[in-house]
Order: structure tokens, then C-alpha cells, then sequence
């Protein structure tokens, strides 16, 4: 297993959580592939790889876009065990996404027990601002209190998308 | 005048003062009276005569009603054991086809029928086990498979891991995906034997979280286990078998699920009510006493006589000790009974009881079947404790089945020793005796051994009926030929049927069914012993040349006559004429002979159903003799002895033909239509006797 240990550049792992529907493939599919998926289909769990280059390094970012909705705690727990660092998506279109926020960040800290894990929070479909139902103070308030940046996203326009998944690593 | 009469009594608004009056004052003298009288005692002679054939119609379409009752109730019967047949036949059908395999075999159908479906999910967990039990002969190390009660095998199948980080290959490894976890296997480089694979890992469903990996330049086709510490990742050969994988998980994570959910479901609902005990709602007798005390016994530990319960029944079937495994087996079951927790121990016991169960209800079968090699000594007594093991253990179909058999093996050993020598009367009287005697022991038997049981009653009226056909097919060949006479006949059938009456005692009645059996050879042989005697008839009336006959001597008229009155013609003494010489001739004694012996013996066959040929026999073997006394009156020939001719016919006509009606009427039950139709046709020959004896006389 580690007979080549440095061929192979740096391996990031990143976690997509958050509820369903917010974006979180959308958002995966966009650094990955370039493109916007219009249509909505619930991920079950799909993992990506992309090589990146970062401050002229080339790294790996493994990303592990997670489902919404899992059944099984045990389940969830592992999918935040194998992370190292976690972009906690909500829509601000959707202040119950945003509530839900503080849940996964409770789960994630229970999990890994670091409070200073990397972690990111994220108002995604920051293209559809006349929908908006989270105010910019909130999030910033929630971010600030937790200690971690804030971004706002659009999977359809890209913005800032390289942005959060750089910032990750 | 007559009609009249009949017309005014027929009235109905007779008044039998009016019409004597009316008679009183028409007639005159004493003599138109008693002519009057005459006419009217006439009168009611007739209406005497049409009342008893009245009542003989309706008594016969009486009996024609009895016996076609008790033809439909055996039909009936017959159709009852069909249909419980085509039961057990389909149910057995529906359980091969649903699991394409062989069912030990079939639950008993009696009063069980809401045991098919537990007998289905019983087998379908037997499938499955039989299925972990192969995975446990390719698969080292993995013996605790089957300790899971419930886990079944929903997926397997060869998979390529591959490094979490690196993405190169590591091995081969087998996987199975069972209904509760995911078991990773890998290969033995050097196999040897049915085992295959090396068992590695066994990951808990409800945790292992199963990523599917995009493909990627460098891998397709993947997908990853998170189980923390470990992150596997496993590479399928295609796309559809790693669609397949992941379909299956998801099945298997939400059954799981909706498993869980239900338990947890029922375990809120006892807290909720925490009065009412786990298992409550199987329990047959909620207010059992030993309900508690088994409770807080079950949750503990089990009874040790529970635990040893398996072995225990080995000993005792191998000991061939059947009522005590059975009485074990009952104390067993009562225990499991109660106990419906899912405890992984008692579910064992419960397996392996129900095994036992099948595994004596096995040995007992093999006790009861019948094979060439085995003696039949016992009999059926023999047969008794094994059919009512079988009976408790709820398989009376097949212990009815088997024991059935048992009987036509019997049956067909005792009547293979009876030996055919000397008269066939004597054959078939102990041939006849042995069957019967023996179908009413079995009779006995098998009332003691299913005393309640509508089906198995009817399959055994089934298998008397059959058995009574194959006999009376058999003794059908052995006696009806051409040549058997038809007295040796009546003697034959007369016993068989006499020994088969003996069976209603029990309340099988065979005998319609033998009749029936009978019926067409008995007509064909009547038939024949009217061909035989009508040509006997002619043969004789040819050498016949009217004289009297001599008796030669005394001593042979006194034997003669004793004889004639010991077959009913006493009266013949008054023929006598001299001291050796008979008025009648030699054919007509002998016809009298011949015809009082046929008579017997086709009384003795009559049924309802041969009436009618009985009648037929009679009256052309009677004609043949009337036709030729009538032509021998006619003929030229016997001028001189017409005489002497109308004194036979006079004879055949007054003396023999009554005293056949008589017997007839005794025996049967109602006067012969047909031989009174001869009298009357015949009768002209006798009026000219009794004219001429009269001129004579004069």
C-alpha cells in the first residue's frame, strides 16, 4: 500500500452535507464537470475525485457528496468519520435548510470531537435572490458563532464554487 | 252390466242402500240375486287384485328408491374422498412449484388448513438456511453464519478490491450481501476441497454506509464501504453488475429498515402497556396459571430437560421408545408454545423439535409401509401403535393411506394361500369367507383407529369398494363359465352374499355393490340356463310318446312318490293307477323335476335388479313344455291320447305352476305377473279335460 507513497499527490477528502434539495450535487457536478444539472434526483451517496492544482501544488480533492436524507445514524456517522473537512450546504431559499444546519454541525462535531475541523457554511442558490427567506446577517450571525467562514454560492452561475472546494483543502 | 256396476259403485256418490234397493226391486227370484252377488264379489275380486298390484308397484318403486339412495350416498363418498384427494394434491402442487423443491411432506389436510402458510414460510426459511449452510461449506471461518435466526442470502458475487487512496488493485475477494450484513471473503490461493474462499470481514448493515465512486480516468465501475476505521473500495467487472450491488444494498438497508421500525413499533405498544406480556397475543389460554412462572423462566434461562430435548428424541426413535418421544415431543412443543420470544436458543430447539417431528412421523410411515421383505405376522394389530403416532402427530391422511394398503396386502396374502381343489362351491365358500371375515376385522380396526374422521371413512369405504370389485372379479373368472350349472351358481352367490350381509353389522354395507358386480354375469348366465333347458325341453318333447309311466314295482312307486313330495308335489299320489302306473308321462315328471330345481335356484339368485330376467327364465322355459303339449293336442298323431295329453296339461297347468306361483309369492314377495299370464293362456287346454273328464263321467 505504501510502497509509492509520493507519487501520488495529496489526498483532501471532502464532505457535502446538508438537507435534501439544497444543491449539494448541483454544486459537486459544477467543480466537476463544469455543468449545471437542472433536473433534481436524490443522491444516495456518490464519491468524486479531481486532480487540482493549489498555490501551484497539484492536489486531490475526494469529494463525498452525501444523501439528504439517511436512515440510519450509524450510517450517517461513517459517512462524517472518513472526512476531513465539510461544506455544510443550505439554501437561502429555504430557511428550514438553514435550521437544519445546526443539527449536521452538532453531529459533526460529536463525530470527529474537533471543534476546529474545517468546516464551511454555505448558502447555495444565491442566483435566486428575490427567493431568498435567510437574510445575509443570520447566516453571517450562525458562521460567526460556530467560528467558520460563510460563503454564498450559485450551482447554475458558478460563483464561487471553486472558491468553497479550495478553500476546503 | 258389469262396466255398469263399476261405473255405479266407482261413483263417488255411491250409496250402497240406494243400489241394493235399486238391485231388490229389478231382480227377480233367488236366483238373479245370486247372480247379482255373483257379479258383484267379482267386482271386488278385480278391485282386490288391482289394489295389491298397486301396492306392489309403489312398494317396488319403494325399494328402486332405497337402493338408488344408498347408490348416491356411496357415490357421494367416493366424490368426498376426490375432492380430499385434489386437495391434498394441489396444496402439494402449490408448495413444490412455489419453491421448486420437494416438500417432506404435506401437513395434514384435516381441520389444518390455516397451517399452509406458516408451512410455506417454514420452508422458505429451510431454503434459505440450506442456502447459508452451502455458503458455510465455501467459506472458512465463517461458522457463526448461521447462529442469526432469519438471515437470508440476497446477493453474492466476485468483486476486485482496490486501494482506498491509491485506486490499485489489492485482491479478489467474494462477497455476500446477507438480509442483516455484508460479508467479504477472500480466495484461497490453494484450495483443496469444497472449500473456496477465506473468510475476512463481516460488516453490520445498519452501519456500513456504501458510496457509489463516479467513474473516473483511472476507475470505473466502483464503489466504496465506509465503516469506520475502514474505507474499502471494490471494483465490479461491469456497470450493470455494480448497479446490481448497489440496487441490492438499497434494497436490503430499507427492508432492514421497515424491519426495525415495526419492532420498534411493537416494542413502544408493550411499553405503553406493560400488563399485557410480550407474546400475549399467540398465546392460545391467556388465563394459563404457569404463564408468569414460564415468563420470568424464559427470560432467565431455560428448563435443562428443554435443552436436552433434541438428543433426547434422537434416543427414543432410535430405541423405537414412539410414545415417549411423542409424549416428550407434546412437552416440547407445549413449552415452545408459550415461549415465542425470538431468543436465538430457543429458536434453535425449536428447529431442531420440528425436525424430530418430522423424523418420527417419518419412521413411523416406514413402520407402516408394506414391502415384500417384510412379514405381515402381526397384522393389523401390529399396525395399531404406529397408525395412532400418526394420528397424534395430526398425519391421519397418511396413516389412513398407509394403513389401507396394509389391509390389501393382508387381504391379498391370506386369499393367495387358498388353494382351488374339489367343488368351486367349497372355494368360494372359504375364499368368500376369508375376505369377508377379514374386511370386517379391518372394518373393526380402522373404526378404532379413526373413530372421527369423514375423510379417512370415506377413503376406507373407497378402498372396501375396490376391494370388493377386484374378489368379485376374480371369483367371476373362477365360476361363470359356460359350463357351470346354473344350482352350483345359486349355491356360490347365496354364500357370498350371506357372508357380506355380515358386514352392515358394522355399518359398511357392500351388498348393493355386489350385486351390482354380479349382475351382468348372473343375467348372462340365466340367460344361458334358459337356452340350456328350453333345447332340453324340445329335445324330450321328440322322444315323448305320451304313455304313462311305469314304476315298475311297489317298492318303486312308494320311492317315487316320496321323492315327488319332498320337492312339494305330494298331491301326485291321485296320478297313481294300478300298482306301479303313473297317469302323468315320464317328461312330464321330469319337467317337473327340472323346472321345481330351476325354480329354486333362480329364487335364491333374485334381486330386484334380475327380477325381471328371473321371470323371463321361468315363464319361456314353462312355455317351451306348454308348446309342446299344445302341439301334441293339435297333432294328428296323438289323436288317440288326447285325453291322456290334457291330464299332463291339466297337471303342468293346476299342480306345478301353483305351487311355482307359490313359491314364487313366498319368497319374493308378490305373485309373478308372467306365469299367471301363462295360466290364463294355457288354461284352454285343462278346460277341455275338464269337459271331456266330465262327458266321461256322465
Amino acid at each position: 500500500m505504501s510502497k509509492k507513497p509520493n507519487q501520488q499527490p495529496a489526498l483532501h477528502k471532502v464532505i457535502m452535507v446538508g438537507s435534501g434539495g439544497v444543491g449539494k450535487s448541483a454544486l459537486t457536478l459544477q467543480f466537476m464537470y463544469d455543468e449545471f444539472v437542472e433536473d433534481y434526483e436524490p443522491t444516495k451517496a456518490d464519491s468524486y475525485r479531481k486532480k487540482v492544482v493549489l498555490d501551484g501544488e497539484e492536489v486531490q480533492i475526494d469529494i463525498l457528496d452525501t444523501a439528504g436524507q439517511e436512515d440510519y445514524a450509524a450510517i450517517r456517522d461513517n459517512y462524517f468519520r472518513s472526512g476531513e473537512g465539510f461544506l455544510c450546504v443550505f439554501s437561502i431559499t429555504e430557511d428550514e435548510s438553514f435550521q437544519a444546519t445546526q443539527e449536521f454541525r452538532d453531529q459533526i462535531l460529536r463525530v470527529k470531537n474537533d471543534e476546529n475541523i474545517p468546516f464551511l457554511l454555505v448558502g447555495n442558490k444565491s442566483d435566486l435572490d428575490e427567493k431568498r427567506k435567510v437574510s445575509l446577517t443570520d447566516a453571517n450571525a450562525r458562521a460567526q458563532q460556530w467560528g467558520v467562514p460563510y460563503v454564498e454560492t450559485s450551482a447554475k452561475t458558478r460563483d464561487n464554487v471553486d472558491k468553497i472546494l479550495c478553500r476546503q483543502c | 252390466m258389469a262396466d255398469f256396476a263399476t261405473k255405479k259403485i266407482g261413483a263417488p256418490d255411491f250409496n250402497p242402500e240406494k243400489y241394493v234397493k235399486e238391485l231388490s226391486q229389478r231382480c227377480v227370484g233367488g236366483q238373479e240375486l245370486q247372480q247379482q252377488r255373483q257379479k258383484i264379489q267379482t267386482l271386488a275380486d278385480e278391485t282386490n287384485i288391482l289394489l295389491k298390484k298397486n301396492v306392489y308397484q309403489n312398494y317396488m318403486q319403494f325399494i328402486e328408491t332405497a337402493k338408488e339412495i344408498s347408490h348416491l350416498e356411496s357415490e357421494m363418498y367416493q366424490l368426498s374422498h376426490m375432492l380430499t384427494e385434489q386437495r391434498s394434491l394441489l396444496s402439494s402442487l402449490a408448495a413444490t412449484s412455489l419453491l421448486g423443491d420437494k416438500i417432506p411432506s404435506a401437513v395434514d389436510s384435516d381441520g389444518a388448513t390455516g397451517n399452509s402458510g406458516e408451512g410455506e414460510e417454514q420452508k422458505e426459511e429451510e431454503e434459505s438456511r440450506r442456502k447459508l449452510a452451502a455458503i458455510l461449506e465455501k467459506v472458512e471461518g465463517c461458522v457463526t453464519l448461521l447462529e442469526t435466526s432469519g438471515r437470508t442470502i440476497l446477493h453474492e458475487g466476485d468483486l476486485l478490491e482496490l486501494d482506498p487512496i491509491e485506486n490499485s488493485a489489492l485482491q479478489r475477494v467474494h462477497a455476500y450481501l446477507f438480509s442483516d450484513g455484508f460479508m467479504i471473503a477472500s480466495w484461497i490461493p490453494n484450495r483443496r476441497g469444497p472449500v473456496r474462499y477465506k473468510f475476512e470481514a463481516m460488516y453490520e448493515l445498519g452501519s456500513l454506509a456504501v458510496v457509489n465512486v463516479r467513474d473516473m480516468s483511472s476507475v470505473k465501475t466502483a464503489f466504496k464501504l465506509l465503516a469506520f476505521p475502514d474505507t474499502r473500495v471494490f471494483q465490479c467487472t461491469n456497470n450493470q453488475s455494480k448497479k446490481e450491488w448497489l440496487d441490492k444494498f438499497e434494497q436490503a438497508k430499507k427492508a432492514r429498515f421497515v424491519q426495525e421500525q415495526q419492532k420498534r413499533e411493537s416494542a413502544s405498544q408493550i411499553e405503553r402497556s406493560p400488563s399485557r406480556p410480550s407474546h400475549s397475543d399467540s398465546l392460545e389460554s391467556p388465563s394459563n396459571p404457569f404463564e408468569d412462572a414460564d415468563d420470568s423462566n424464559a427470560e432467565s434461562e431455560l428448563p435443562e430437560w428443554l435443552m436436552e430435548v433434541p438428543e433426547d428424541l434422537d434416543v427414543c426413535i432410535a430405541q423405537r421408545h414412539f410414545e415417549e418421544a411423542y409424549n416428550l415431543l407434546e412437552r416440547a412443543r407445549e413449552f415452545l408454545d408459550k415461549n415465542t420470544a425470538t431468543d436465538p436458543v430457543i429458536t434453535d430447539i425449536r428447529r431442531k423439535v420440528e425436525a424430530r417431528v418430522r423424523a418420527l412421523t417419518e419412521v413411523l410411515m416406514k413402520e407402516l409401509e408394506v414391502s415384500p421383505d417384510k412379514s405381515l405376522q402381526g397384522g393389523l394389530r401390529a399396525a395399531r401403535r404406529a397408525v395412532r403416532l400418526l394420528n397424534q402427530l395430526g398425519r391421519s391422511t397418511q396413516a389412513c393411506d398407509l394403513f389401507l394398503k396394509l389391509c390389501s396386502s393382508i387381504l391379498k396374502t391370506q386369499l393367495k394361500r387358498v388353494k382351488r381343489e374339489g367343488a368351486t362351491v367349497l372355494y368360494v365358500q372359504q375364499i368368500g369367507g376369508i375376505f369377508f371375515s377379514n374386511l370386517t376385522d379391518m372394518t373393526r380396526e380402522f373404526l378404532r383407529a379413526f373413530p372421527h374422521s369423514p375423510s379417512c371413512a370415506s377413503a376406507f369405504v373407497m378402498w372396501a369398494g375396490s376391494e370388493l370389485t377386484h374378489l368379485t372379479s376374480h371369483l367371476i373368472k373362477q365360476v361363470f363359465m359356460p359350463q357351470s350349472s346354473i344350482t352350483m351358481l345359486a349355491e356360490c352367490v347365496t354364500c357370498v352374499r350371506n357372508q357380506c350381509d355380515q358386514l352392515s353389522e358394522l355399518g359398511v354395507d357392500l351388498r348393493y355393490q355386489l350385486d351390482g358386480l354380479l349382475r351382468t354375469p348372473l343375467t348372462r348366465a340365466l340367460r344361458d340356463a334358459r337356452e340350456k333347458l328350453v333345447d332340453a325341453v324340445k329335445l324330450r318333447a321328440v322322444e315323448d310318446k305320451w304313455h304313462p309311466m311305469n314304476l315298475q314295482s311297489k317298492a318303486g312307486l312308494t320311492k317315487f312318490l316320496q321323492e315327488m313330495s319332498d320337492i312339494g308335489i305330494a298331491s301326485i299320489h291321485t296320478y297313481v293307477t294300478g300298482d306301479c302306473w303313473l297317469g302323468l308321462t315320464s317328461n312330464t315328471v321330469a319337467f317337473s323335476k327340472l323346472y321345481l330345481m330351476l325354480l329354486d335356484d333362480c329364487l335364491r339368485l333374485a334381486t330386484p335388479e334380475l327380477q325381471y330376467t328371473v321371470d323371463d327364465v321361468l315363464s319361456d322355459v314353462f312355455q317351451a313344455q306348454m308348446l309342446h303339449v299344445e302341439a301334441s293336442c293339435s297333432s294328428e298323431k296323438y289323436k288317440a291320447e288326447s285325453q291322456f295329453i290334457q291330464k299332463n296339461a291339466a297337471f303342468l297347468l293346476d299342480t306345478l305352476l301353483t305351487l311355482a306361483e307359490h313359491c314364487y309369492e313366498e319368497k319374493i314377495g308378490n305373485p309373478c305377473a308372467q306365469l299367471s299370464k301363462l295360466r290364463d293362456k294355457y288354461s284352454h287346454l285343462k278346460k277341455i279335460v275338464a269337459s271331456r273328464s266330465l262327458i266321461v263321467q256322465l
